[in-house]
C-alpha cells in the first residue's frame, strides 16, 4: 500500500468519534452541494418500475395473515382452529402454543429491551397480532380462516391513562412482562438533573406552572408492514420492508439453531417508508419468524402481510402528560425548568424532556423526569423522532415565557442561547477548541428566516389582530438545534466497475426516500474525482457491507464519512494502480499506463486520470480499467500480444465509528440550530386553524444534497402541520378498542392543507459530520408540530395545552362550548 | 333476476329462451358480427392499449386483477377503503380508485395505469424527477396518473385546479408543493408542443 493510502488510513481512525471540526475537508466542490434531479431512484418510482417487498410475488407463495386480539387485555383459555383449516385456500395455522415457538426471540428490537415471543397467547393491547398465523393462497382466504377461529378468552382489566395507570393500586396492564407494576422505567433515561432547580425557583423573578398533554400519534407508514422467506434448501432468501437491514439479517442469523450469515439472502427493495414505526415494533420480525416455521413446514414461501389497521397499532414516543414548571428573571433570562413527563409505553429509549433546554441553553438549572407507564396500547417508538419529547418541551417553554413576558420570543431565544447551562462565550470557546470556524448559527438561521417571513410586520400582541375575512392572525417562533447525527457506525466499499470505468458504491441499506444514495454519490464523486454521472449506488444488494441505517436518522454523517474514507483510498489505489507495472506475472510485466510517474505526479478529473505536470497525458478510467474479455475478467484478448496489460481490481473500503449519544453523556457540544416560524388564522366561529405560511431556516453545517434537504424541509413541515393540527390517535374508554385506525377518520394533512413554505438551508460547518454537515431529515417534522401552540396563542390570546389542536379545543378554549 | 329462468340463457345480452332454435334464431339476428362470447365470469378489458381477456372472480377489485393477477404492480395500495389515492387508475378517461371497483365491473372497459402512462413518454414523468416529487415513491403513481388524467380534460390548469384535482392524493412524505410545481411545468411544455404541431399525448 502506498504512503499516501496509509495516511488515508490513519486520517479515517483519527476521524472516528469525530469529536472534532472536519481537519482534512475538500477545498472544491463539483457535485457537493448542488441541485440535480432525482437520478438515482426517481424515473422508477415515477414510472411505477419501482418494486416493494408488498409487490413481491413468487411462485407457489403463501400469504399469511394474523389474528388480531379484540381485547385490549386478553388471554387465549382455548383455540379452536379445525374449521378454519377446512376452508379451502388455507394451507397451514401456526399456533401460538405450537412448540416450535420459543418463549422468548431475538426479534430486533432496541436491546434494552426484552426478547419478545413471535406469536404471544396474551394480548396486552386491542389488535395486537397474536395467537395465530394464517397461510393460505390468497390474502382474502386468510382473512376468512381467521374469522372462523374460536376462541375462549380470559378478559382482564386494562389500563389507557398513564396517570391513571401509574397508580400502584390499579391492576397490572402485562403482568407477564411488567409483574412490578406499571410504572417501568428500565432502559430509559430516567432523570436529567443539572444544577439545582430550588436555587433555580428561589432566584427567579416569576414561577410559571403547566400542564399540557399529547394525544397519541402514528407513523402511517404507505406500504404496509410485510416480508417474503422462502427457504432454498436450508439458506434463508428474504425479503423484509424494514429500516435497519444489519439488525434483520443479524437476528436472523441467530434463529433456529443459527443461520451462517452466507446461507442468508437478503433483499433490501424500495420501501414505502416507515419513520422508524415497524423498524422499532417486535413483531415486524416476529411475523417474519412465523413466516419462516411455515414456508419450511409448506415448503413454499410465504408472505406476511399486516393490515392498514394492524400498522396504526403503535406510535410516538411523546404520547404523554407533561407537567412543567418555569423561574424566569423580567429580562428573559431563563433560571430553572423542572419537567416531568407521564409517557405511555417507551419501548425505545425516551429522552429526558429538558434534553434539548440542557443542550441548546445557558438554563444554570434543570431537572427533568420521564415516567414510562405501562397502558394497554400499542408499543411507542422512535418515530420521526424519539427527539419529539424534549423539543415540545422546549417550545412551550420558551414561548409560555415570552408570552407571559410580552417579549419577543426570538428575542428570548437569543437570550438563552448556549450549552448546558452555559452562555454564547463559553460555547463559542468550545468551538475554537474543536477546531470549528465561531459562528453564531441561531442567530444567522433567525436573521433569514426573520427577513424571508417578514417576522417584524408579522408580530404583534397575542390575539390583537383580526384580518378582513374575521379570522384572528397570529405567528410562532421556535428553534433547536440540528441533532440529526447520532451514533453509530457505517462500513462501506466502493468499486470500479471494469468496461464502464464507472464506480458502484456498495452497502445494503433501506431506500426509503431521503435520495441518500445520490448523496453519497456526490461525496463518492468529488472525492474519487469523477462525474457524478459515473458514480452509481446499488443499495439493493447485499455486498456483505452495512452502512448505518436507518437512513434519515442521522446516519448522514456516519455513512457520509465511510464513503468519503474508502473514496480516499480507493483513489489513492487506482493513482498507485497507475503508476506501476501492468500485469506483473512469472512472465514478466509491462510498462505503467503512465510511465515514469509517482502517484502523487497524477489525479482525476472528469473520470479521467492524468499528469499534472501534463494533462494532455490522461487516459480515462474505463479505458485504464479494462474491458473485461474472453480471457478472464481482467485480461482482454491478446494474452500473449505485445499490447497486454491487465490492471488488477480496484476496490477499498470504509468504516466509521462516531460517538454521540442523546444524552449529557455525549462529549459533543451542538453547535448548529435551526429556526422555524409559522403563521396562522383562526376562525373563531368554527374553530379552524388554517396554517398560511411556514418558514424553516435549518443549518445543516454543510448541504451535501440541496434537494434532498429541501425535501425533508417541506416534506417534514407537512408532516408537522399535520400532527400538531389533525392526528390522533382515539381509543374507547369502555372498551379499549382503537376507534380510528384508518386513513379515513385519522386524518393526515392532503395537499389541500398545505400552504407556502419556506426552505432556508445555512452552512456554518459546525457539524461533526464530514465537510462539517451534520443532517436533516428528522427534525423538521419534529419540531413543527408544537410551534402550532403560539401560533395560536398569538393569534386568539388563550393557549391550548392538548395537541393535536382540533377545532373544538379552540372553541372550548374561547367559552364558546 | 327474473323468478322463471328460462332454459337458453343468450351469453351475449342474457335474455333466456325456451328452445334451442329460439336461442340460435336471437344470436343470429342480434348478435351476428360479434366475436365469440365472453364466459361467465369473463371480461374484456383494454390495458394500456392491450387487448385482454380475463376470467376474473366475483369479488376481485381492478387493482387485485391488474396489481396481483397481471403483475403490473405500479399501482400501489396505502389504504384500505379509498381514502388515498394510490391505487387511481384511468377507467374509460376519468380518474378511479381502483382498489373501489370491482373487476367484473369492467367489461370493455379501457383502463390506463402509470406503467402505459410511462411507456408513452409523458413529459409529467420527466418533470417528476426533475422536481423530486417523491420521496418514498410509493404514492408517486397514484399521483401521475390523477396529474396525467387532470392534463387530459384540463391542458392548463390553474394551482388552484391542481390542488383541487390532487386533493385525494395522500402523501406521508409531504411531496405536496412538487406536483403543484411539477404539474404545471408539464402543462406549459404540453402547450408549447401542441402550438408547435408536434401533437399532444
Amino acid at each position: 500500500m502506498s504512503k499516501q493510502s496509509e495516511i488515508e488510513k490513519v486520517r479515517m481512525v483519527e476521524m472516528f468519534d469525530n469529536l472534532r471540526a472536519d481537519k482534512y475537508p475538500l477545498k472544491e466542490f463539483n457535485y457537493v452541494g448542488q441541485n440535480g434531479p432525482r437520478r438515482v431512484d426517481g424515473l422508477a418510482k415515477a414510472s411505477g418500475q419501482a418494486d416493494y417487498t408488498m409487490d413481491i410475488q413468487l411462485p407457489g407463495m403463501l400469504h399469511m395473515r394474523f389474528l388480531d386480539s379484540p381485547y385490549p387485555h386478553a388471554k387465549i383459555l382455548k383455540m379452536d382452529t379445525s374449521k378454519a383449516e377446512k376452508l379451502p385456500g388455507v394451507r397451514y395455522i401456526l399456533r401460538y402454543d405450537d412448540p416450535e415457538l420459543p418463549e422468548s426471540e431475538n426479534l430486533g428490537h432496541v436491546p434494552v429491551f426484552e426478547n419478545d415471543k413471535p406469536l404471544d397467547g396474551v394480548a396486552h393491547f386491542e389488535g395486537q397480532p397474536m395467537g395465530a398465523a394464517v397461510a393460505a393462497d390468497t390474502e382474502a382466504i386468510a382473512e376468512e380462516a381467521l374469522s372462523l377461529i374460536k376462541i375462549e378468552w380470559e378478559e382482564r382489566p386494562f389500563n389507557l391513562d398513564p396517570v391513571a395507570a401509574s397508580d400502584p393500586n390499579v391492576p397490572l396492564s402485562f403482568p407477564e412482562r411488567y409483574s412490578d407494576g406499571n410504572f417501568w422505567n428500565r432502559g430509559v433515561l430516567d432523570e436529567l438533573i443539572h444544577g439545582d432547580v430550588k436555587k433555580g425557583f428561589a432566584g427567579a423573578d416569576k414561577v410559571i406552572e403547566f400542564k399540557f398533554t399529547r394525544t397519541g400519534h402514528t407513523w402511517i407508514g404507505p406500504e404496509r408492514p410485510c416480508g417474503v422467506w422462502r427457504w432454498n434448501g436450508d439458506c434463508a432468501e428474504v425479503w423484509l420492508k424494514h429500516q435497519r437491514p444489519y439488525v434483520g439479517k443479524a437476528r436472523i442469523s441467530s434463529w433456529f439453531g443459527g443461520i451462517p450469515m452466507s446461507k442468508i439472502e437478503m433483499h433490501m427493495l424500495y420501501q414505502g417508508a416507515s419513520f422508524g414505526g415497524w423498524t422499532h415494533v417486535d413483531w415486524n420480525l416476529g411475523g417474519l419468524y412465523c413466516a419462516a416455521v411455515v414456508s419450511r413446514r409448506t415448503k413454499r414461501p410465504v408472505k406476511y402481510v399486516f393490515t392498514r389497521r394492524e400498522d396504526f397499532f403503535g406510535g410516538s414516543l411523546d404520547e404523554a402528560v407533561y407537567f412543567v414548571k418555569v423561574g424566569f428573571k423580567n429580562d428573559g433570562t431563563i433560571t430553572a425548568v423542572n419537567a416531568t413527563a407521564y409517557h405511555v409505553n417507551c419501548t425505545s429509549p425516551v429522552f429526558s424532556p429538558v434534553l434539548h433546554l440542557h443542550e441548546n441553553t445557558r438554563i444554570p438549572h434543570l431537572r427533568g423526569q420521564q415516567k414510562s407507564i405501562w397502558v394497554n396500547k400499542g408499543p411507542m417508538v422512535a418515530l420521526r423522532c424519539e427527539q419529539l419529547v424534549p423539543v415540545l418541551v422546549q417550545t412551550m417553554v420558551m414561548d409560555r415565557v415570552a408570552a407571559e413576558l410580552g417579549m419577543d420570543p426570538i428575542e428570548l431565544a437569543l437570550k438563552n442561547d448556549g450549552g448546558e447551562g452555559h452562555d454564547m462565550d463559553w460555547l463559542n470557546e468550545q468551538k475554537k477548541e474543536r477546531g470549528f470556524e465561531v459562528r453564531d448559527s441561531l442567530k444567522e438561521c433567525i436573521e433569514k428566516g426573520k427577513a424571508e417571513f417578514k417576522w417584524d410586520e408579522s408580530w404583534h400582541k397575542p390575539g390583537t389582530r383580526k384580518l378582513p375575512n374575521g379570522r384572528m392572525h397570529g405567528v410562532g417562533f421556535t428553534w433547536t438545534h440540528e441533532w440529526s447525527d447520532s451514533s453509530g457506525t457505517g462500513e462501506i466499499a466502493i468499486r470500479i466497475e471494469r468496461s464502464t470505468g464507472t464506480a458502484t458504491l456498495l452497502g445494503i441499506r433501506c431506500d426509503n426516500g431521503v435520495d441518500a444514495e445520490n448523496s453519497y454519490c456526490r461525496i463518492g464523486a468529488d472525492e474519487l474525482g469523477m462525474r457524478l454521472e459515473d458514480v452509481h449506488y446499488n443499495p439493493r444488494f447485499d455486498p456483505g457491507f452495512h452502512p448505518n441505517s436507518p437512513d434519515s436518522a442521522g446516519s448522514m454523517s456516519v455513512n457520509g464519512w465511510a464513503t468519503r474514507h474508502a473514496a480516499r483510498i480507493l483513489k489513492q489505489k487506482i493513482l498507485e494502480s497507475a503508476s506501476s507495472p501492468t500485469a506483473p506475472t512469472q512472465r514478466g510485466s509491462y510498462q505503467p499506463a503512465f510511465r515514469n510517474t509517482k502517484p502523487e505526479d497524477l489525479d482525476i478529473k472528469d473520470s479521467v486520470i492524468f499528469v499534472k505536470s501534463d494533462p494532455s497525458r490522461q487516459m480515462s478510467l474505463a479505458e485504464f480499467v479494462r474491458p473485461m474479455a474472453t480471457q478472464g475478467p481482467l485480461a482482454n484478448t491478446e494474452i500473449q500480444g505485445a499490447r497486454q496489460a491487465w490492471s488488477e481490481p480496484l476496490f477499498a473500503y470504509g468504516y466509521h465509528v462516531q460517538l454521540g449519544d442523546y444524552n449529557p453523556n455525549d462529549p459533543r457540544e451542538r453547535f448548529c440550530r435551526q429556526a422555524h416560524f409559522m403563521e396562522v388564522e383562526v376562525d373563531t366561529e368554527t374553530g379552524e386553524i388554517f396554517i398560511t405560511r411556514v418558514v424553516n431556516a435549518n443549518d445543516v453545517g454543510k448541504v451535501i444534497n440541496r434537494m434532498s434537504c429541501e425535501g425533508q424541509q417541506y416534506g417534514g413541515s407537512v408532516m408537522g402541520m399535520s400532527r400538531g393540527k389533525l392526528e390522533e390517535v382515539i381509543h374507547d374508554p369502555v372498551t379499549g378498542v382503537m376507534l380510528n385506525g384508518n386513513l379515513i377518520d385519522y386524518k393526515v394533512a392532503t395537499i389541500k392543507d398545505v400552504c407556502p413554505i419556506g426552505t432556508i438551508l445555512v452552512e456554518t460547518g459546525m457539524g461533526y459530520g464530514p465537510y462539517g454537515l451534520t443532517g436533516i431529515g428528522e427534525d423538521i417534522a419534529t419540531v413543527v408540530p408544537g410551534l402550532l401552540a403560539p401560533a395560536v396563542y398569538n393569534a386568539i390570546g388563550v393557549w391550548i395545552d392538548e395537541f393535536p389542536i382540533t377545532p373544538d379545543k379552540v372553541l372550548k378554549a374561547l367559552g364558546k362550548i | 333476476m327474473t323468478k322463471e329462468s328460462k332454459k337458453y340463457v343468450c351469453p351475449y345480452c342474457g335474455e333466456g329462451f325456451d328452445t334451442a332454435e329460439g336461442l340460435k334464431e336471437h344470436v343470429f339476428k342480434m348478435h351476428k358480427g360479434c366475436g365469440l362470447p365472453v364466459p361467465e365470469g369473463g371480461i374484456r378489458l383494454t390495458i394500456n392499449k392491450s387487448e385482454y381477456e380475463l376470467k376474473v372472480e366475483p369479488n376481485w377489485t381492478l387493482y387485485y386483477l391488474i396489481h396481483d393477477v397481471l403483475g403490473l404492480t405500479g399501482s400501489k395500495q396505502f389504504c384500505d377503503r379509498g381514502a388515498c389515492g394510490s391505487c387511481t387508475m384511468i377507467v374509460d378517461g376519468k380518474p378511479v380508485l381502483s382498489c373501489m371497483m370491482l373487476a367484473i365491473e369492467c367489461d370493455r372497459k379501457t383502463v390506463e395505469t402509470v406503467e402505459g402512462i410511462a411507456a408513452e413518454g409523458h413529459p409529467l414523468i420527466g418533470a417528476y424527477v426533475k422536481h423530486h416529487a417523491m420521496q418514498c415513491g410509493y404514492c408517486t403513481p397514484g399521483f401521475v396518473v390523477t396529474s396525467k388524467a387532470l392534463l387530459d380534460r384540463n391542458p392548463d390548469p390553474t394551482e388552484e385546479e391542481i390542488i383541487e384535482a390532487l386533493a385525494g392524493n395522500i402523501c406521508r412524505c409531504g411531496t405536496y408543493p412538487q406536483h403543484v410545481i411539477a404539474v404545471k411545468e408539464t402543462a406549459a411544455k404540453l402547450q408549447v408542443e401542441k402550438a408547435a404541431g408536434k401533437g399532444e399525448k
